[in-house]
């Protein structure tokens, strides 16, 4: 099979010309169809005057039914642009965060995501930005080397408390927590924690569970997701 | 017309087969457009499959998976004059692959096919596979300086598995600083995402340029959120431990109420 399609390049050496100005659907019957010039040589290309003319046009394949076009696959730059607003703080009602500060994170060389020391929340930069499709994912610890982290109480928060975000661009955004879970951190739902489709909701994380002392880390995670509130 | 009946029915007959395998992993088929300026149509035994296809137009082939394209031939838009002709054509049954309409070193029309690489990407990494299809020499591609893919000739590609990040990308001839024959272009390399990067175009004809596609959803999530690294007391904030003395208190003292009650 991969011969085949490897032969594919069987080529004739004729020269392209532009012609712009007219196209022609498969639907008409009949059209206008430009008579192009074909010069005898490999290497030019060049325009070429239209000369319009009537043909009957050929018909359409079975085949058109099967295929989709899909757009265009020339260069944009607003693909190749990160302008997302990104958090810079966060509070929780009823749980004591008041504006801490949010950091970009990414992963460590273990694959772990990083998080920052005790007194910041790490916003996973590969994932959504809080509101946007997805899952915005921060984390930040229970405890520290013996300080308290920001998300030390996230386990007391409840069902309708608000997160507030606020964004470098200065705008803020409020969720509400809608879910708390805790999971053994085997378990964690990584398909779920972080989604990079669906509706937008925002996952906070920390630790939780029995400490293992041999290996300074806690059994289990929790996790709160909250959604955008009004939506 | 019969030999129509014929590549229609293997065509159904080949998703039937498919469709059972699909389950696991969907064929993928796109067609690009790689030759500047140049409007075609694309014909199968005879008959146009889609009319006026122009640059950087993608056509998505997959549910031909399996099928043979009898006599394909690509035609400029509205003539019968054939810039490629293919002969019959066996798409692949299974894969990912892209085929490209493109100009080959010498600027002779050409269809490329290539397998895209869909091994699975670690957490915070984007693959970037460069493809050369474009009538130009041998060339060094530079991400932010450096030279990131050396020596690639029409039609060869080179990838890697990088950090995900935005690259600022540009195309030398190999071994030189200059000209900078295509960019310095903003490459977003995005976690989890095969990006694929076609230099297409005449280096002679001033048309060299990029087309781009993405194929998503190869990343993986992180392997732990490890959040906490010391014990904490047991303990709660102090409004709610202040909460908790005060329905104690009164718990007790109704507790207390009820036992002289009880008396």
């Amino acid at each position: 099979m991969r011969h085949r399609i490897f032969a594919l390049g069987l080529v004739i050496g004729l020269v392209l010309a532009a012609c712009s100005s007219v196209s022609q659907t498969p639907d008409e019957t009949s059209v206008s169809t430009p008579a192009p010039t074909v010069t005898a040589t490999t290497t030019t290309v060049s325009p070429v005057e239209l000369i319009p003319s009537t043909t009957a046009a050929p018909s359409r394949s079975p085949l058109a039914d099967l295929v989709t076009p899909i757009g265009s696959a020339q260069y944009d730059p607003e693909d190749h642009t990160d302008d997302r607003s990104i958090p810079v703080a966060i509070s929780i009602e009823g749980i004591g965060v008041e504006e801490a500060p949010v950091l970009d994170v990414g992963v460590e060389a273990n694959g772990d995501m990083e998080i920052p020391g005790a007194d910041g929340v790490g916003w996973y930069r590969f994932n959504a930005t809080p509101g946007e499709e997805g899952s915005a994912v921060l984390a930040a610890h229970i405890s520290f080397d013996g300080q308290p982290g920001v998300f030390r109480y996230l386990a007391d928060a409840a069902v309708g408390d608000l997160v507030s975000i606020e964004f470098d661009d200065g705008t803020t955004s409020q969720f509400e927590i809608v879910e708390l879970a805790q999971y053994n951190k085997q378990d964690l739902p990584t398909e779920r924690v972080f989604a990079k489709t669906g509706e937008p909701i925002l996952t906070l994380i920390t630790c939780g569970g029995d400490f293992n002392r041999s290996l300074r880390s806690y059994d289990d995670n929790i996790v709160a997701y909250a959604v955008p509130v009004g939506a | 017309m019969k030999k129509l009946i014929a590549v229609f029915a293997a065509t159904l007959m080949a998703l039937a087969i498919a469709a059972p395998a699909m389950a696991q992993s969907a064929p993928r088929i796109h067609l690009i457009h790689g030759i500047p300026d140049t409007p075609v149509d694309v014909v199968v035994d005879g008959d146009i499959v889609f009319a006026d296809f122009n640059f950087g137009d993608t056509q998505d082939l997959s549910s031909l998976a399996g099928a043979t394209l009898v006599g394909l031939q690509v035609v400029l838009a509205g003539t019968d004059t054939v810039a490629i002709d293919a002969g019959d054509v066996d798409l692949p049954a299974s894969g990912n692959y892209s085929i490209i309409a493109n100009l080959d070193a010498d600027g002779t029309p050409t269809l490329s096919v290539f397998a895209n690489d869909t091994a699975a990407i670690d957490a915070g990494n984007g693959r970037l596979q460069v493809r050369h299809t474009a009538a130009a020499p041998a060339v060094d591609v530079k991400a932010d300086g450096a030279v990131a893919f050396s020596n690639l000739s029409n039609p060869n590609e080179a990838k890697a598995d990088l950090p995900a990040a935005t690259y600022s990308v540009e195309v030398v001839p190999t071994g030189a600083d200059d000209p900078v024959v295509i960019g310095p272009a903003d490459i977003a390399v995005k976690d989890g995402e095969s990006l694929i990067v076609y230099a297409v175009g005449s280096l002679e004809g001033g048309s060299l340029t990029v087309l781009t596609e993405s194929i998503t959803g190869l990343g993986a999530a992180p392997e732990g959120v490890p959040t906490g690294n010391s014990p904490v007391e047991s303990g709660m904030p102090l409004g709610m431990v202040a909460g908790m003395l005060v329905i104690a208190t009164i718990a007790v003292g109704g507790g207390l109420t009820l036992a002289r009650r009880t008396n």
